[in-house]
């Protein structure tokens, strides 16, 4: 009787090219960065269905983890002069980011310091000489210093001090504005991990935001941005061939990474699944092309030696290398193609990538366990020398509406009116479910489990320091 | 044009993105030339009387720089509070080289 040698949890593979392989075929290579592979066992055990549908645990979230993780508020390009303001709402807490002076951005609670109105009434860009409380008229500078107390007679006991808009921290990187509600939060770069060394290599301030797109989701903000964390849904979800062959890595704490191929698939991925779909016959490589033209590649025959990734790198080289203003002759198949997927935690997503050029957030919509918020940016390519126009307006879509409303959208509509199309129904599931916990794969679904154990260490290091 | 319109300014001579007030008579009218054309409202905020044109022009949202009320100049909307009244606007029409306002009967 023969045994058969199974592999130690977490290494067990699709069939087929990794993504390593696929890149060792391309004409040109990646950058340094998409060459690391990074991943680690961290356990099977089932995750908590209530994580996504507890008020109790949703309040601890936000107590202990909203109110001291690094978050991005805004791009710096909503900011280009003095006076220019973005409020950032999360939860329970309203931020003011500032420009309040050429080279400084600040932050502030969205709160009057004398009986606690908000100042800036709803989020999103906006302009002030300074901040006046609608209810009293108290004012600050810019600098959150405070200017006017009415009747200040009454208020001998008002000092300047103690009534200076209350400070949140505020970094910026890579064109982002990150702000931290907890006063003694360490610095960003502590939650960055790999980012600033990896995205040395695509700039993000070289972008300009092409498209803003604000949605909210019928499900928890963990579940929302989990639809996005694996492409192991491509196959049931958006009815496509790759997805298998995704490389999915864990830098640290603080981030994760997809590489999804694209231009390219392997039957053998799919040995285990349902049918014969896309293993008998397998695709032509000009069916491959064919399937691209959704992303604007033209199907053409190819030619001896020639394959729909290459082709496709091409063409996408030249089309926007053009309209773009941007000469893409060197840069690789995988950044001109592939689905390259960063999460910095706890809900940011960046994509270097040049034709899937994303920026997502996730977060709750106010204090509702159940809704979420998901903010889609289009980030093109900003020419040489060229300065960031101004960003658009978002583009609001209610849980009802359909992203094929958003024209700009174009071919990714479809797609994520698939991607949140499971939403309601996961959501309700997991209030319903007879088993306690969701089942991660080892692998395919290792950053959702990352995440999860980040969040774990915020709740964590705040019940110590309740029991101290 | 008709005699109720008045020319206030030249086309071409406010770029994209900017704000011009202009004085007619007693009342101050801001132009503000935004991605989708011009459009003409009233240059004081209706929330505490502060000019708009001291403000700033953010896509077609003009924001006041007192209390950050915005307007929406295309049709004079309060989009936020502390405003909560909408300001007026004014028909407005471009021909050969100027931009041209209607004002009030009594005032055109």
């Amino acid at each position: 009787m023969t045994s058969e040698i199974k592999p130690a949890p977490g290494e067990a593979r699709a069939g087929g090219p990794s993504i390593a392989d696929t890149f060792a075929s391309d004409a040109i290579a990646p950058p340094a960065p998409l060459l690391e592979s990074a991943y680690e066992f961290m356990g099977d055990g089932d995750i908590a269905a209530s994580r996504y549908t507890s008020e109790a645990f949703f309040r601890r979230e936000m107590r202990d983890m909203w109110a001291r993780a690094w978050q991005w508020a805004c791009r710096e390009e909503h900011l280009p002069d003095v006076g220019d303001t973005y409020v950032y709402d999360i939860g329970p807490y309203s931020v003011i980011v500032v420009r309040s002076g050429q080279d400084r951005i600040e932050a502030f609670h969205n709160v009057c310091t004398h009986r606690g109105t908000r100042l800036l009434d709803s989020e999103g860009s906006g302009y002030a000489h300074g901040f006046t409380c609608p209810f009293h008229g108290w004012s600050w500078a810019l600098d959150g210093s405070i200017e006017t107390i009415p009747g200040a007679w009454d208020f001998p006991h008002a000092t300047e001090a103690d009534h200076a808009l209350r400070p949140v921290q505020c970094e910026r990187w890579g064109g982002f504005v990150f702000i931290n509600l907890d006063p003694d939060a360490a610095p960003l770069r502590e939650s960055l991990d790999v980012l600033p060394d990896h995205f040395t290599h695509f700039p993000l301030e070289r972008r300009r935001i092409r498209l803003h797109v604000q949605k909210r989701l019928p499900a928890n903000w963990k579940a929302a941005q989990e639809a996005f964390m694996e492409a192991y849904h491509n196959f049931e979800t958006h009815n496509s061939p790759n997805g298998g062959n995704t490389q999915y890595d864990v830098f640290g704490r603080f981030v994760t990474r997809f590489i999804h191929n694209i231009g390219t698939y392997s039957p053998e991925s799919l040995a285990d699944y349902p049918g014969e779909k896309w293993r008998r016959p397998t695709l032509t490589e000009e069916e491959i092309l064919a399937g691209l033209a959704v992303i604007g590649v033209e199907p053409r025959e190819l030619a001896a030696g020639e394959t729909a990734r290459s082709v496709a790198a091409q063409q996408l080289r030249e089309k926007l290398g053009e309209s773009l203003g941007v000469d893409l002759s060197d840069v690789s198949e995988c950044l001109m193609l592939d689905s390259i997927e960063y999460h910095l935690f706890p809900n940011m997503f960046l994509f270097p990538g040049v034709n899937v050029p994303m920026v997502y957030r996730f977060r709750p919509d106010g204090e509702d366990v159940d809704n979420c918020i998901f903010d889609l940016l289009l980030m093109e390519l900003l020419p040489e020398g060229a300065m960031h126009p101004d960003p658009p307006d978002p583009v609001f879509l209610d849980v009802e509406d359909s992203y094929t409303q958003v024209e700009e959208l174009s071919w990714l509509a479809p797609v994520y009116d698939e991607d949140t199309g499971n939403l309601d129904l996961q959501q309700r599931g997991l209030k319903g479910q007879g088993k306690a916990g969701i089942t991660l794969g080892n692998y395919q679904e290792a950053r959702i489990r990352r995440m999860h154990l980040t969040l774990d260490d915020f709740l964590a290091i705040a019940a110590q320091s309740t029991d101290d | 044009m008709t005699d109720c319109y008045q020319r206030i300014a030249a086309a071409g001579e406010l770029p994209a993105g900017k704000i011009l007030c202009i004085t007619v008579g007693d009342r101050e009218i801001l132009l503000c030339h935004t991605a989708e054309g011009y459009f003409a409202v009233d240059n004081q905020c209706s929330h505490a009387a502060a000019r708009l044109s001291e403000g700033k022009l953010k896509g077609h949202r003009i924001l006041c720089p007192l209390h950050g009320a915005a307007f929406d100049v295309r049709d004079g909307c309060a989009l936020s509070r502390p405003a909560s009244q909408p300001i007026a606007t004014y028909a407005l029409r471009v021909q050969d080289d100027g931009i041209f306002i209607r004002l009030p009967p009594d005032e055109g």
